[in-house]
């Protein structure tokens, strides 16, 4: 308010009276004195303009004719001012035409009029009828004034606030809205913004909002309506498209924000992001199936596991839940608590004992793990039954912890190993039997891999168990099959076994024939194999089967012999008669002596081919060194063609009780076999002297032969003297050393030899040692020496 | 003379060497009486006199060395001779004196006869032809 202070001091109106006269103004004040309002009094029009800039005038009491500024004028100059446009003036006029015309042209504003002369009560009720309005539209303004500013006010507090509120719904983590009252939205937050991705234009209406999720879309529409039309909040959740194209879970609610009448003005809402929350409580949810399913899982497990299972429910074993395993191993009924079951005051159903001694219930393994506060390693028990059985259980123990590790109780696990143990006696067995058997035992892969290789094996083929385990045995054996592996391994799928005989190798090279017995177990996907060596029998059958053989041979060379020998005889007789007979002439008695002759050559021939025959039945002094001789002049030719080198020292001359024919076969055979073994030449060493035997106390005859040839294979050494053994295949019989062995051992006498490595080739020496023919013998002193010398030189292996 | 003959009985069921043999050795001087088994030996024995039975050792009905067996068991006095085609010597040939192969031809035949006699102190005559020698060796 910046107009006159004189209104405001005392609410009272201002009245201006303007006239000319005093005596007038002096009656005017005398009038209005009643009227409680401040009367200012002005002597002209100018005066009176002047008072009306001081103050706020209510009312101008107005003198129309006042010289220089008449009422009029005065009047026209306020209503051309827009701060007086409105104030009243009440003219004082003499009635008169003209002045009335003029006046009505003022009706416009509030203007009246007095005719003079002034009737005091019409001047105080006109001028108080303008004061009171003045009064009153001066309050009115003030009214007016203080409303607008009141207005202004609470739109800046309405702005500040609309500014704070959408600067909180910013800073919200979840999508904020506001819509009018039938829920056009015309707001969101930058959230939304953020989250969606979309215009403020596509998401006004709900209805054709495509944020939503199909699925949930009617509803939420629907919600939505019911709450617009009702006014009650709203609340959903429904997933909510993202700008990555992904639906997100959201929990949105809506509220109403009423006017003063209580009206919906508008609606604020809000959408939480819940996915995580949602997806958290499928997991829980999820894990709680799970869970249970593993709780009821476990349960099964526990009651059908062939293990016996004890759970005590607390520290100190007051309450044990056994499964049913266990309460039939314990031999109880199921179900029944252990506890109870164990407490002897009222006679146990079980007792454990360890190494033969009564446990205490602190010893048991659930109680001591307890009592240790760590598993109990697995151990075997004794468990002795109230019906007498006795039952070796392995069992084990580990104690349970509640969350803060305090022991809450124990597991106890009881395994019935009565049966195993009685197994693995009876395998303990069983292997030693397998390690007892003479066969060889092995159990292979498919493939062929050892896995099993017993003492039989080990002796049988040479190769010790670590030495083939884990490398295919027949590759390590040479196996020669009759019919091929392949057909073998078919036979073992097919049918489960084959047996057949196998040719194999021992590890130092010999050949060894086994009868073999293959059995596939598909279960364990392994072999047998069980291997008899028959080496010696099939030698002693294959011998037999070629003594037969010479023996029919010699019933044959029999039959033949007596055959041919019978004619023969009587040829030779009757040309021995014709010889003689005294009618021949010289010429045809020598021609007779050509077919007797001839003939002779033929009864020679069938002697040698047929069979010799001992020339006596009881033996003769035989001199060694002519029986030596002979034989080597029977192979002279082959020495000299063969570039063989004869070096031959007799030291004695003693001779030997028995059968040339057989003496000579030994000879034969020794020193056929040295030239034979010396094809590119050499040089054959024949020693004979005596060599006084310390063991029987006699003089016995020592004949050594030895060659430069080609050695005995170590292999071959011990199979030198079995029957059918030859190095030479095609040219000898094999029966060579072993008939020479044979005889010699019939005199009592030794056969040894040893080959070893000499001068680049082999020494090989065979060394013949036969009792002498007794106190006919000359024993040469000094020369047993010598051929003990020589023989010394060859260390002999032992026959 | 002739009583001072020895006497072999030949024995072999083979009638040609048979009779071949015995010219042989009435060749040589000795008196020869024959058989073709041993049966008929027997018989032979029974009725003449033998200083010497020389018998073939296969035969049927009966080999050389039953023969000889049979001979030692009733007159242990007697030599046998075997003499056999076959060259190997059969393992009850210990009942006779000796074993000769028939293929080492008459000289030798003579020189074993000789020497079995001389053991039981016969002999030929001295008139006795010599045996033919060095035409026919043995090895």
């Amino acid at each position: 308010m910046h107009q006159g202070v004189q209104v405001n001091e005392n609410q009272k109106v201002n009245i201006l009276m303007v006239d000319d006269q005093p005596a007038k103004l002096l009656s005017y004040e005398a009038i209005l004195a009643g009227l409680d309002a401040n009367l200012i009094k002005a002597r002209s029009g100018r005066e009176g303009l002047e008072l009306l800039l001081k103050h706020d005038v209510a009312v101008v009491l107005l003198d129309v004719s006042m010289p220089e500024i008449n009422g009029f004028e005065m009047a026209d100059m306020m209503r051309q001012h827009p701060r007086f446009q409105k104030t009243a003036i009440l003219f004082i006029s003499a009635v008169r035409m003209t002045d009335l015309d003029r006046i009505k042209g003022y009706q416009s504003g509030a203007v009246d009029y007095i005719s003079v002369p002034v009737v005091p009560e019409v001047l105080r009720a006109k001028v108080g009828v303008f004061a009171e309005l003045h009064r009153k539209s001066r309050e009115l303004e003030n009214l007016n004034r203080e409303l607008e500013q009141r207005v202004e006010q609470r739109t800046r507090q309405l702005q500040e606030s609309e500014r704070q509120f959408r600067t909180l719904a910013n800073s919200i983590p979840q999508l904020a809205w506001m819509a009018d009252a039938d829920g056009h939205v015309f707001w969101y937050n930058d959230r939304w913004y953020d989250y969606t991705g979309a215009s403020l234009e596509d998401t006004q209406d709900v209805r054709s909002n495509k944020l939503l999720h199909p699925d949930h879309h009617d509803r939420v529409v629907a919600g939505s309506w019911h709450s617009w039309e009702t006014g009650d909040p709203w609340e959903d959740t429904y997933p909510i498209l993202g700008k990555d194209g992904q639906y997100r879970w959201f929990l949105s609610r809506s509220v109403p924000i009423r006017d003063s009448e209580g009206k919906v003005a508008r609606w604020f809402g809000t959408s939480t992001d819940i996915s995580g929350q949602i997806a958290a409580e499928e997991k829980i949810k999820q894990l709680n199936a799970q869970l249970e399913q593993r709780v009821a899982e476990l349960e099964t497990i526990m009651q059908v596991l062939p293990v016996g299972v004890a759970v005590a429910h607390d520290p100190v074993c007051s309450s044990v839940t056994p499964n049913q395993a266990l309460s039939n191993l314990l031999g109880v009924d199921p179900g029944i608590d252990l506890a109870r079951s164990l407490d002897r005051t009222g006679g146990s159903a079980y007792d454990f004992y360890q190494d033969g001694r009564l446990l205490t219930k602190d010893e048991l393994p659930m109680q001591r793990s307890i009592a240790a506060r760590k598993p109990v390693p697995t151990t075997e028990w004794e468990m002795r039954r109230a019906d007498g059985k006795s039952i070796q259980v392995l069992g084990s123990a580990s104690p349970l912890f509640d969350a803060e590790g305090e022991v809450r109780g124990a597991v106890g696990a009881f395994f019935d190993v009565s049966d195993r143990k009685r197994m693995e006696d009876l395998l303990r067995e069983r292997a030693d039997l397998l390690e007892l058997a003479s066969e060889a035992i092995l159990v292979r892969d498919p493939a062929g891999v050892v896995q099993y290789w017993n003492a039989g094996a080990e002796a049988l083929y040479g190769w010790e168990r670590h030495e083939v385990a884990g490398k295919p045995a027949h590759q390590v054996l040479e196996t020669e099959f009759p019919v091929g592996a392949a057909n073998v391994e078919s036979a073992l799928i097919n049918e489960g076994r084959w047996h057949g005989n196998l040719i194999q190798k021992t590890r130092d090279g010999r050949e060894v024939i086994v009868a073999s017995r293959q059995v596939f177990k598909k279960e364990a996907g392994s072999i047998l194999e069980i291997n008899r060596d028959i080496t010696a029998q099939t030698r002693a059958e294959e011998a037999l089967r070629r003594t037969e053989k010479l023996a029919a041979m010699g019933r044959v060379a029999g039959i033949i012999a007596h055959e041919i020998n019978n004619p023969l005889e009587a040829i030779t007789n009757a040309f021995y008669l014709l010889r003689n007979h005294p009618s021949l002439d010289e010429e045809a008695r020598y021609y007779a002596q050509l077919g007797e002759e001839e003939l002779a050559r033929v009864c020679h021939i069938t002697k040698q081919t047929l069979g010799f025959y001992r020339e006596s039945q009881h033996p003769v002094d035989v001199s060694v060194a002519g029986l030596l001789d002979e034989v080597l002049q029977l192979q002279m030719r082959q020495l000299q063609l063969g570039r063989i080198v004869l070096d031959k020292k007799y030291l004695s001359n003693s001779t030997v009780r028995g059968f040339p024919v057989e003496l000579r076969q030994v000879f034969f055979n020794l020193i056929g076999n040295a030239v034979q073994a010396m094809p590119d030449g050499g040089r054959l060493r024949i020693r004979m002297g005596d060599r006084w035997n310390e063991r029987v106390g006699r003089t016995d005859l020592v004949i050594s032969v030895c060659d430069t040839g080609a050695g005995v294979r170590p292999e071959h050494a011990k199979h030198l003297f079995e029957p059918f053994f030859t190095t030479k295949s095609s040219k000898g019989t094999g029966l060579g050393l072993w008939i020479s062995k044979g005889i010699i051992q019939k005199y009592d006498g030794t056969i040894q030899f040893r080959s070893i490595p000499f001068k680049g080739g082999n020494l090989t020496a065979f060394r013949v040692r036969l009792p002498g023919a007794g106190p006919t013998a000359k024993v040469i002193a000094g020369t047993g020496l010598a051929v003990a010398d020589e023989i010394a030189r060859v260390p002999l292996g032992q026959t | 003379m002739d009583k001072h003959k020895p006497v072999i009985l030949c024995v072999d069921d083979e009638q040609l060497p048979l009779a071949l043999r015995k010219l042989v050795l009435e060749k040589q001087g000795y008196k020869v009486a024959t058989a073709s088994s041993i049966a008929d030996a027997l018989r032979v024995l029974d009725a003449e006199h033998v200083d010497l039975v020389l018998t073939d050792q296969l035969m049927p009905g009966g080999t050389g060395t039953e023969l000889a067996k049979s001979i030692k068991q009733t007159r242990a006095g007697l030599p046998v001779i075997l003499i056999s085609g076959v060259n190997e010597i059969p393992a009850d040939a210990v009942y006779a004196d000796l074993f000769i192969s028939k293929v080492e031809g008459p000289a030798a035949m003579f020189q074993k006869i000789a020497a079995v006699l001389a053991e039981h102190g016969l002999s030929l005559a001295g008139d006795a032809p010599q045996p033919q020698a060095g035409n026919q060796k043995n090895d």
